[in-house]
């Protein structure tokens, strides 16, 4: 029986109350953790209190630091306002240079919260346009990647970012490596006017292809407004090009001045990775004209066709997009 | 690179995980969209190798999630995602210092699972992969390489051994090793290599060539990697040969609890799935055992291989290896000289310098020299080193330690080749064993009883035992001659024999044959076996008739072949131990021997019969005498190698222990336990852990006094004849198994 008791005793102890004596402390709890420190110096980083520094410089690469990697929407928008205004004020200050906001913003295009997106277009817009056009490949890319994402919004913002592009640098956008094929590709996929993957599917011996689902989620409205910047695209794509003034000297420059562009040899790839046929440059109109229609034109024109039947606003869109094909606009 | 959160509505819609999940229920419907993503995934590819260092934790997060997708249904969609893999090769190639690690790791999943999915073979995947782990600079890198290529090695030899690409890898480890001999590039050879050799993957002779190559490296590193590895790769790999099958199922208690708990498909997959396994490891039990040979006999042409060794790091003079990593070398060269029974003289003269008490690890050296000798070496180019090691460790000022040491090299040396000794040293050496420390003692005496089977001639006249003295008065104990093989055979070989004989004379008893038909089959028998006693008799009687025998008893030691021979002869004559008609009876069976072997097929039935015969002879021999030295050189198989604790054993001897080492001992091979309990507590808990009641005496110990007490009152109050029978029915309930009847 001794062990029982002894087992017994045991049990009550975690019940037992603790008995308080005067003048002695009270007794530490079980679980108590000793949380005191001890510790020779403070380091404190160099920490400026004042939330509003005077230098305008140092301000807008704050708010330009805040728009990527605030967690709050409010505040990624506020500071996306905030460099829009710097910008489009009339002596603007940027000191980062427009490549540096592009490259600093741009992945902002997939951004969650619509209204980020929203005010981001808006300082797109209050970016000088002649400085976009060197920076329009970079901009492609991830119009390509905004034009294929999950979400709906972020496609159809997207598309608004493309019409500002097509706006401030068509040229270049058309004939940027990659410009011209990629983006048909993606706009396709939008579409689900894309012959590979019908291609692919029925060769298996499916026969009904699947709708495309993406595209039509939000109603012929989004789609019409996807036509329509396809047309648009397509518009800049065939558009002639004006005929270059005669240049007297024209022939020495070429020969003896530095160019005034930018990467004047691009269409050489002398650098660059071997590209396929998707992402070569097609800088003029012929070149652009015959890939299209050895890849594109019958599926768009099937297409299109199809979303000329449904009438509407839709079909109003396909008409557009009609005339743009056969440069007739 | 902290993350944003993502909000919860978009989550829904951006799901790639669900669209993934769909795509993989049904590929065909989900086409458009897994193009989209494609066409998400090449957008972000070409944002990615724009600037893979500048890209922003975003684009990264995304980039990794679409590869992720693409690489789980690229299988679905071959067409279209034909380039996958070669991105991902790409990316991983030229940009694997640079990449972040989580998509670094992704990538090298993802061409992992392409792998698996047989989307890209082992070799493109292997080759890929392995350039990377050498050259990358990142440790946690390196680690998931190596677990993806063991892997995907061992995987891919499950089935069936993949010989193709068993051998595109092992060549391109060879050239690993060979190419650049200074790096240290050679050691993921070495690594990868040993453990496939481990799992048993590897077990030809072309791995063993890679790791030969690693030994001759210049790399201090790479050398010990394949040093260690012929040294200790078949050890290992029988270790986890061991721990493999070691794992057990209880498939009782399994079957236990599934009486017991509730009753689940889940549970009832396990059952099965234990039963399965179960099965499987008997089937393993009784498979026959994969005749793998060790990585030290798989060494092509292993004369040319020691002798590079030992030039190149032992002999060369410029070498700066640690020492540790010398021995290690000097342990391979000497393990495959007494192995392969290879011929270096200047190995011997080399160890004259080491061959002192100071010497560091001087022991390891002494096993060294016991390895490296073997019958076929000269007698004389050893002696020089018995009588070093005489001189420099053996002496009555020396240390016990370092005489107990020295006099058991000395026998280790001797029992691989015996006549490296001279009489005079012999006999000083037997001497010590008057020597008050009992290691040194043990040592003596070891030397002395090898003497005594191998050599007893050697021995002066007292120490050499009854056993050796008739030996040698009998003739069976043989004079030994350098260079001379014993003939091999097949042991047992001759019992077989003479009971096939007998049977067969049953047999002929049982047809009752004739006497003369007998007598007939016999001789023509012998005839066919050669047997022809008359010429052997002759022979025997001329050499007896032209050896002199008054030289025996000189102690000459001139010419010791021919005063061998002599002294046979009078052996043979002098005393009536043994006739010659004794000794051509045994040399005419020999012969016979040889003929079953050779003439006849040995069936399954007759190697069954060999071996129960064998086991019964050796019974025999073990109720009778057996030199121990015999025994111990049969147990031990002198091609084994010799560690320097082997060397140090008896010295140990003699030293007194100290009481942790005597509880360590005493410890030893029982179970752990971590409080002072009895050993019915541990027991007990043991029963309580594997969820057992207790027994009925038990719960009669532990019932409560007030319940028995009633009982107990009442039993003091019986009559006589109440008693009695009580009594009486326990005897008869013992005799009838209880109340129960049990066993009835």
């Amino acid at each position: 029986m001794g062990s029982s008791t002894k087992k017994k005793k045991e049990k009550k102890k975690d019940f037992q109350k603790l008995k308080l004596k005067v003048g002695k402390a009270k007794p530490k709890a079980s679980n108590f953790t000793d949380t005191s420190f001890k510790s020779k110096s403070i380091v404190v980083n160099q920490q400026t209190l004042v939330a509003e520094s005077s230098d305008p410089a140092e301000q807008f690469k704050q708010n330009l630091s805040l728009a990527i990697n605030a967690k709050s929407d409010n505040q990624r928008r506020d500071a996306l306002a905030y460099i829009t205004n710097q910008l489009s004020a009339d002596t603007p200050n940027n000191p980062v240079g427009t490549s540096g906001v592009l490259t600093k913003l741009l992945p902002l295009m997939s951004d969650g919260a619509a209204s980020v997106r929203t005010q981001l277009l808006k300082l797109f817009r209050s970016l000088p346009p002649a400085e976009v056009g060197p920076h329009v490949e970079k901009i492609l890319m991830y119009v390509r990647s905004g034009m294929t994402h999950l979400s709906n919004d972020i496609r159809s913002d997207t598309l608004n970012v493309l019409e500002w592009v097509l706006d401030v640098a068509g040229d270049e956008t058309v004939s940027c490596p990659g410009g011209w094929l990629k983006t048909l590709n993606s706009f396709s996929s939008m579409l689900g006017w894309n012959p590979s993957v019908g291609s692919a599917m029925s060769a298996k011996g499916w026969t009904s292809s699947s709708r495309p689902t993406l595209g039509t989620k939000k109603g012929p409205e989004a789609q019409a407004r996807q036509i329509q910047v396809l047309a648009k695209f397509i518009q800049t794509g065939f558009r002639p090009e004006a005929p270059v003034p005669y240049n007297a000297v024209a022939y020495w420059d070429n020969i003896y001045c530095l160019p005034g562009m930018p990467n004047p040899f691009a269409y050489l790839n002398l650098f660059g990775t071997p590209r396929d046929e998707d992402s070569e440059m097609y800088p003029d109109r012929i070149s652009r004209q015959r890939v299209f229609d050895a890849k594109w034109r019958a599926a768009i024109a099937a297409g299109m066709d199809g979303a000329k039947k449904e009438g509407g606003t839709v079909g109003r869109a396909a008409a557009t997009l009609d005339k743009a094909m056969n440069g007739r606009l | 690179m902290v993350k944003r959160k993502v909000a919860a509505l978009e989550k829904v819609e951006a799901d790639l995980v669900n669209l993934q999940y769909k795509i993989r229920r049904d590929p065909r419907s989900y086409a458009q969209e897994f193009y989209d993503q494609w066409l998400a995934y090449d957008a972000q590819r070409q944002i990615f190798v724009s600037s893979p260092a500048t890209v922003s934790s975003d684009d990264t997060k995304k980039f990794h999630d679409l590869v992720d997708l693409v690489a789980h249904v690229a299988d679905l969609y071959p067409e279209v995602t034909a380039p996958f893999a070669n991105h991902l090769k790409e990316l991983l190639i030229q940009h694997h210092a640079t990449l972040d690690k989580e998509l670094r790791e992704k990538v090298v999943g993802s061409l992992v699972l392409l792998r698996r999915k047989e989307v890209i073979d082992s070799t493109s995947l292997l080759t890929t992969l392995f350039p990377i782990l050498i050259s990358t600079p990142s440790k946690t890198l390196r680690s998931l390489l190596y677990t993806k290529i063991i892997s995907d090695l061992r995987e891919s030899n499950s089935k069936a051994t993949n010989h193709r690409l068993n051998r595109t890898i092992q060549t391109v480890l060879h050239n690993l090793v060979t190419s650049d001999r200074t790096s240290t590039k050679g050691m993921w050879a070495t690594r990868i290599t040993r453990e496939l050799w481990r799992r048993q993957i590897w077990t030809d002779a072309r791995p063993c060539d890679v790791m030969k190559e690693a030994c001759l490296s210049d790399n201090e590193k790479v050398v010990v990697g394949g040093v260690r590895f012929f040294l200790g790769g078949d050890k290992e790999r029988e270790e986890m040969e061991d721990e493999s099958s070691d794992e057990d199922i209880d498939i009782k208690k399994v079957k236990h609890q599934s009486t017991i708990n509730k009753k689940t498909k889940k549970r009832q997959k396990a059952y099965e799935k234990a039963v399965e396994k179960i099965k499987r490891q008997e089937r393993r039990k009784h498979a026959a055992h994969p005749l793998n040979f060790s990585a030290l006999h798989l060494i092509h042409d292993p004369q040319g291989f020691a002798e590079k060794l030992f030039q190149k790091h032992l002999q060369n003079t410029k070498n700066r290896f640690s020492l540790d990593n010398k021995l290690l070398i000097l342990q391979l060269v000497t393990r495959l000289v007494g192995l392969h029974k290879l011929t270096i003289i200047s190995l011997y003269s080399w160890f004259v310098r080491y061959l002192t008490p100071k010497q560091l690890n001087v022991t390891s050296f002494l096993a060294s020299l016991a390895q490296a000798t073997h019958n076929l070496v000269p007698p004389d180019v050893i002696e020089p080193l018995v009588v070093k090691i005489a001189n420099e460790f053996v002496s009555e000022a020396s240390a016990s330690e370092v005489a107990a040491a020295g006099i058991n090299a000395i026998r280790e040396v001797a029992l691989r080749q015996p006549l490296c000794m001279t009489e005079t040293l012999l006999q000083d050496l037997v001497m010590y064993q008057r020597s008050k420390d009992k290691g040194v003692v043990m040592a003596a005496k070891g030397l002395q009883s090898l003497y005594r089977e191998v050599y007893p001639e050697l021995l002066q006249k007292k120490y050499r035992g009854k056993e050796a003295t008739m030996g040698m008065r009998s003739g069976q104990v043989k004079q030994l001659r350098f260079g001379e093989e014993e003939d091999g055979g097949i042991e047992g070989i001759e019992l077989l024999e003479k009971y096939k004989e007998e049977q067969r004379q049953k047999k002929r008893e049982e047809q009752g044959l004739t006497a003369d038909g007998d007598a007939e089959k016999k001789e023509d028998e012998d005839e066919d076996d050669g047997f022809n006693s008359e010429d052997w008799e002759v022979a025997s009687t001329d050499s007896e008739s032209s050896g002199g025998w008054i030289d025996v008893s000189s102690e000459s030691d001139d010419d010791e072949p021919a005063k061998k021979r002599r002294r046979q002869d009078d052996s043979e004559e002098a005393p009536e131990l043994v006739d010659t008609s004794k000794q051509d009876a045994a040399t005419a069976e020999y012969n016979r021997i040889s003929k079953l072997a050779t003439t006849t097929i040995l069936t399954p039935a007759d190697l069954a019969k060999l071996e129960e015969l064998r086991r019964e002879a050796k019974i025999d021999k073990a109720l009778g005498r057996q030199s121990k030295r015999k025994k111990e050189l049969i147990e031990k198989h002198i091609e084994d190698g010799l560690t320097a604790e082997d060397i140090e054993l008896p010295a140990q001897l003699g030293k007194k222990t100290t009481k942790e080492e005597r509880i360590a001992r005493a410890r030893e091979g029982k179970p752990e336990r971590e409080e002072h309990k009895s050993t019915q507590a541990i027991r007990k808990a043991k029963k309580e852990a594997e969820g057992k009641s207790t027994t009925n005496k038990e719960k009669a110990r532990k019932k409560n006094f007030l319940m028995t007490i009633g009982k107990a009152k009442a039993k003091n109050k019986r009559s006589l004849v109440e008693t009695r029978n009580v009594l009486r029915g326990h005897i008869s309930r013992s005799k009838s198994g209880g109340r129960r009847k049990n066993g009835l």
